[in-house]
């Protein structure tokens, strides 16, 4: 009964959380006048393609999808390495200087984006990197990292110290049970992270825009901008397009997820 | 047509021919690049196309590297690009964002120059937009203002044989549609939103009214005078006549008119010529059952004035290639380029000659209204009183909705109006 | 290997870290806590480190389009805090800002352990349409969604009124969500907890997957109930990351800024106004770059502020630990 129940709940969540994605996609298949209609249209009566046509004429997608890609995988990447790297010895060791780069992290995280928008973009161009794509991937890899560093740390910390203490007593170095016996259970964590940063960096709009004056060196989110005019806004593609849009991240959670909580239970049972 | 044909998002791939910027070195043999950025929408392809090769063929050693932009976040790229080493020779600034790039001193000073550029035909409105302490700093380029939008099988049927060219007439065809359709739940004679600000311009400059008045460079609000009240209750009039369901807490845009009206159940609305290509997008047959006439005047016969919307052409003071980018200039707004602007759906900002425009009705209704264009404030506080809270918004919605009394509403928008004109 | 008979660890005491640089570690391993770090240090340093310094130096100077394409250096000391600081507009909207991120901060992570710990307890099939679910809200373009929000909250057009209406609540046929500053807001900060809920939600969720499972063994062996259970199993293996969720949580939703501003630009009146949407309109719209690094500087000093419990804990526990 009480698993029924749960299970109700479960389903409910799921429905609430799914509504606005799920308005978001029959507007795709809406002919554009329908959109906001007096009658109460919960079930698109007509659906047309027209709306998926439009969004993938619209120039750019495939060069936009790939720049996307390049530097959002790549942030992640980045991000994901340094990040667990940083995490092993902020959450296992002790060494001077521990605190003062705490501290660091958390205040990196305080100041708002749409402020630092100028000096990113003069060191940009000191450095020379302006309208090329790792110009992004640094910027993505850098607003994403003290997030990562963070959560990977509360992970490791959340993985009893015992287990590793269990593996050196079995003969494996610090190094060798932290990468035999903690990295495979950071998997969760790891999937968290990652599709936080993904999602991040998929989404960031001013950066790329300034950054990028080649328009085939532009991201997703300024193409999906390009349906938005002072001279009219084609809402029905623009839903369209915000479902070709939102799929690569899905893509990229199924897989992770996949991949990295199989190998988490995985590694839990052999431990 | 305009804003939809023209998206192509092609940049000139061959621009630079080797990839370094030549703009530092402007020695006259080298090879040179004029970099041109225009707003997504604006210029007609077929216009770039001509004039890029006409001004490429005059000027042997240069390329024209051509760049569309987006509305979109354009304010940030324009800034981060005026202010990097290369920065565009050539920008499209929107009439009301203008002033604020002149009083920061970043454009080239045009005032010389007028005159080269076709400077007798420049529309009153954008030529203001483009002042800054008796300079001009940028040039009209084209503009656009709003009609009413009206269903010609409809106003037949509701045996309304003129165009209204008076407010009562205007009324009167109102209460003919309603007496006609108005069995449907869901007809409308017009849809009018709470807060369609341009509509209520127009209302103002009609009573003779305005924003804001100038005394040289400093502006204050007069949204309490009796003018901006009397725009007000005429709006109110309208909205209560047509018995219109369109959101009061919301403008024009959301939800989108055009996409209502394309539904088939209203039977005007104040809008732009275009927004009768997205009305009709999934019913072409919509199409010719769709025309237009001048917001109607309070003075039988005449049009009211209206606001303006439109954008104008500068030159960055730090362009490397000023000379050139002036050449471009009284190309573009040449009478032959001005003429394709015209034939593109817009009221070119640099002629007087509208026959283009005249050969549809949608569009000539425009044409007509245009020569009574007005525009908002030229102060660079503007841009930041239009890029967000926008006062006469919120009095419209207040003032409509009941939840202020005309004499409150005017009162708090015109302080907040004052607000934001002090704030430098 | 053997790890079944692991001790449940109390809550609250985690084990000591070792000292690197103990017993017969040389000069390699006391550098090594170092290069591990080196990555995270240098890209932290210089893509945000410097350009934050920047901000602050930034704050005393006046820098509008003008100073900045001419590349003026224009000092003015104080003069960006003094004019932010005498708007009185500005407490306003600092205190708004605090009850806002506050109630936000608290729906999202009590929302999000709730629905981490309902994962657990759900039948597989369920849980991974949940998961779907919530990565879709997740991954849903900000474009999308704010535009999504708003039509179902349409005065005229939107489902929710519609729905009411047919539920039997007639008054809210033509009822207004954004009349005032508090319910605007309200529709916004709903946005954003059905936005920020899925992070919370996976990495708590997480944290319960990484909690060995004989550690549950144990527990039901010693006949825990439920509630046990989660307090002396679940709850010391993602308290850090409750605490965690908590602090990312109140330092993205103070910042947010996207969300607020589609939804109404901070209106009516201005009563939606948040310090993110100040900043924009006093700052970047204005192109008042002074201007709107002091407001920076002092979301900053807010948030250090919001944040003070957390960080003495980091200062002062012994080990720098947190949990």
């Amino acid at each position: 009964m009480k698993r029924v129940a749960l299970n109700t709940i479960g389903v409910i969540v799921a429905v609430l959380f799914a509504f606005p994605t799920y308005w978001m996609l029959t507007s795709a298949f809406k002919p554009s006048g329908d959109l906001l209609t007096p009658d109460y249209d919960l079930i698109p009566l007509s659906v047309t393609f027209d709306n998926f046509v439009s969004a993938f004429t619209q120039p750019g997608f495939t060069v936009h999808l790939t720049n996307s890609l390049i530097v959002t995988l790549g942030a992640v990447a980045c991000s994901l390495v340094a990040g667990v790297l940083a995490a092993f010895p902020l959450a296992r060791l002790r060494f001077r200087g521990r605190r003062g780069f705490l501290l660091l992290v958390l205040i990196a995280q305080m100041a708002p984006l749409e402020a630092l928008f100028i000096p990113m973009f003069l060191l940009m161009q000191d450095a020379g990197l302006l309208n090329q794509l790792p110009s992004l991937l640094l910027v993505y890899f850098a607003i994403t990292l003290p997030f990562t560093v963070w959560t990977l740390r509360g992970f490791v910390q959340g993985i009893p110290y015992e287990l590793e203490e269990a593996g050196m007593v079995d003969g494996l170095s610090r190094f060798g049970a932290f990468r035999r016996i903690v990295l495979p259970l950071l998997g969760p964590g790891l999937v968290a992270t990652s599709v936080f940063a993904f999602i991040t960096a998929w989404n960031e709009f001013l950066y790329a825009l300034v950054f990028m004056r080649d328009s085939d060196k532009q991201t997703l989110p300024v193409w999906l901008s390009t349906f938005r005019s002072v001279f009219g806004t084609d809402w029905g593609a623009i839903m369209a397009a915000s479902v070709l849009y939102a799929l690569p991240a899905l893509v990229f959670f199924l897989i992770v997820q996949r991949k990295l909580v199989a190998g988490a239970t995985a590694g839990a049972l052999k431990g | 047509m305009v804003g939809v044909a023209s998206i192509a998002l092609v940049t000139a791939g061959c621009a630079g021919s080797g990839g370094t910027d030549p703009g530092s070195d402007a020695g006259t043999d080298e090879q040179r690049t004029l970099t041109v950025w225009l707003m997504d929408g604006s210029a007609p392809e077929t216009l770039t196309t001509a004039l890029h090769e006409e001004f490429e063929k005059a000027n042997e050693n240069v390329t024209v590297k051509y760049e569309i932009q987006e509305w979109n976040g354009i304010q940030d790229k324009l800034t981060t690009a005026l202010a990097s080493q290369e920065p565009p020779d050539i920008i499209e600034l929107g009439n009301t964002q203008a002033p604020a790039f002149a009083a920061e001193g970043v454009l080239t000073d045009l005032t010389g120059d007028i005159d080269a550029l076709n400077g007798g035909q420049w529309l009153d409105s954008l030529k203001a937009s483009g002042e800054w302490d008796g300079k001009q700093f940028s040039t009209p380029f084209y503009a656009a203002n709003r009609e009413v939008l009206y269903r010609t099988d409809m106003f037949e049927q509701a045996g309304i044989t003129a165009t209204p060219t008076s407010r009562q007439e205007w009324l009167d065809a109102i209460a003919k549609l309603e007496a006609k359709f108005g069995s449907s739940k869901t007809f409308q004679p017009l849809y009018l939103p709470g807060q369609n600000w341009y509509a209520l311009l127009s209302f103002i400059y009609d009573e003779g009214g305005d924003i804001a008045e100038k005394d040289g460079t400093t502006f204050t609000a007069t949204m309490t005078s009796p003018e901006a009240k009397a725009g007000l209750e005429f709006y109110k009039q309208l909205v209560e006549a047509s018995g219109t369901t369109a959101p009061k807490d919301n403008d024009e845009q959301n939800p989108e008119q055009a996409g209502i009206f394309g539904q088939g159940e209203v039977a005007m609305m104040i809008g732009l010529p275009w927004e009768v290509d997205t009305a009709t997008k999934d019913k072409p047959e919509l199409k010719e059952k769709i025309s237009a006439f001048p917001i109607p005047s309070k003075n039988a016969g005449e049009t009211a004035p209206v606001f303006q919307g439109g954008s104008n052409l500068a030159i960055p003071v730090n362009s490397a290639n000023a000379d050139l980018a002036k050449d471009y200039l009284k190309l573009m707004l040449s009478d032959k380029y001005q003429g394709m602007l015209a034939e593109g759906g817009m009221v070119p900002g640099a002629s007087t000659d509208l026959s283009a425009l005249e050969k549809n009705a949608v569009s000539k209704a425009m044409a007509d209204a245009s020569k009574n264009g007005r525009s908002v404030p030229a102060t660079p506080t503007w841009a930041t009183i239009e890029a967000g809270q926008n006062p006469l918004k919120d009095m419209l919605t207040a003032y409509l909705t009941g939840s202020k009394s005309l004499d409150q509403a005017t009162k708090d928008a015109s302080t907040a109006l004052d607000a934001a004109f002090s704030a430098s | 290997m053997t790890t079944t008979a692991l001790p449940v660890v109390p809550a609250g005491t985690p084990p000591a870290p070792p000292r690197a640089g103990r017993g017969r570690a040389g000069l390699g391993e006391r550098t090594i806590p170092y290069l591990l770090l080196a990555p995270a240090v240098v890209t932290m340093l210089v893509l945000l480190g410097w350009p934050a310094v920047q901000v602050i130096a930034i704050s005393f100077r006046r820098l509008d389009l003008g100073e900045l394409v001419r590349g003026e250096v224009v000092w003015v000391g104080l003069d960006n805090y003094r004019a932010v600081l005498a708007d009185p507009e500005v407490w306003t909207v600092t205190l708004r800002t605090v009850v806002f991120t506050a109630s936000v901060v608290a729906a999202t992570v009590i929302g999000g352990l709730l629905l981490a710990l309902l994962m657990r307890h759900i039948a597989a099939g369920v849980r991974v349409a949940v998961q779907i679910c919530l990565v879709l809200a997740w991954a849903t373009p900000i474009l999308a969604t704010t535009t999504v929000f708003q039509w179902i909250f349409d005065q005229q057009y939107g489902i929710l009124n519609k729905t009411l209406v047919k539920l039997g609540f007639d008054s809210f046929a033509g009822y207004s969500w954004f009349s005032s500053g508090a319910s605007t807001l309200t529709v916004v900060g709903l946005l954003i907890v059905w936005q920020a809920m899925p992070f919370v939600c996976f990495t708590i969720y997480a944290g319960l997957l990484t909690a060995p499972k004989e550690l549950y063994e144990a527990a039901s062996m010693d006949g825990a109930s439920g509630w046990q259970t989660f307090s002396t199993v679940s709850w010391p293996v993602i308290r850090p990351l409750v605490t965690l969720a908590t602090f990312l949580s109140l330092i993205w939703d103070f910042k947010v800024m996207a969300q607020v501003w589609a939804i109404r630009q901070g209106g009516p009146d201005g009563e939606s106004t948040t310090l993110p949407v100040l900043l924009y309109l006093k700052g970047i719209a204005g192109r008042h770059f002074g201007v709107a690094s002091a407001i920076a500087v002092l979301m900053i000093l807010v948030l250090l502020v919001l944040s003070i419990r957390y960080l003495q804990l980091l200062l002062r526990s012994k080990e720098g630990d947190l949990s």
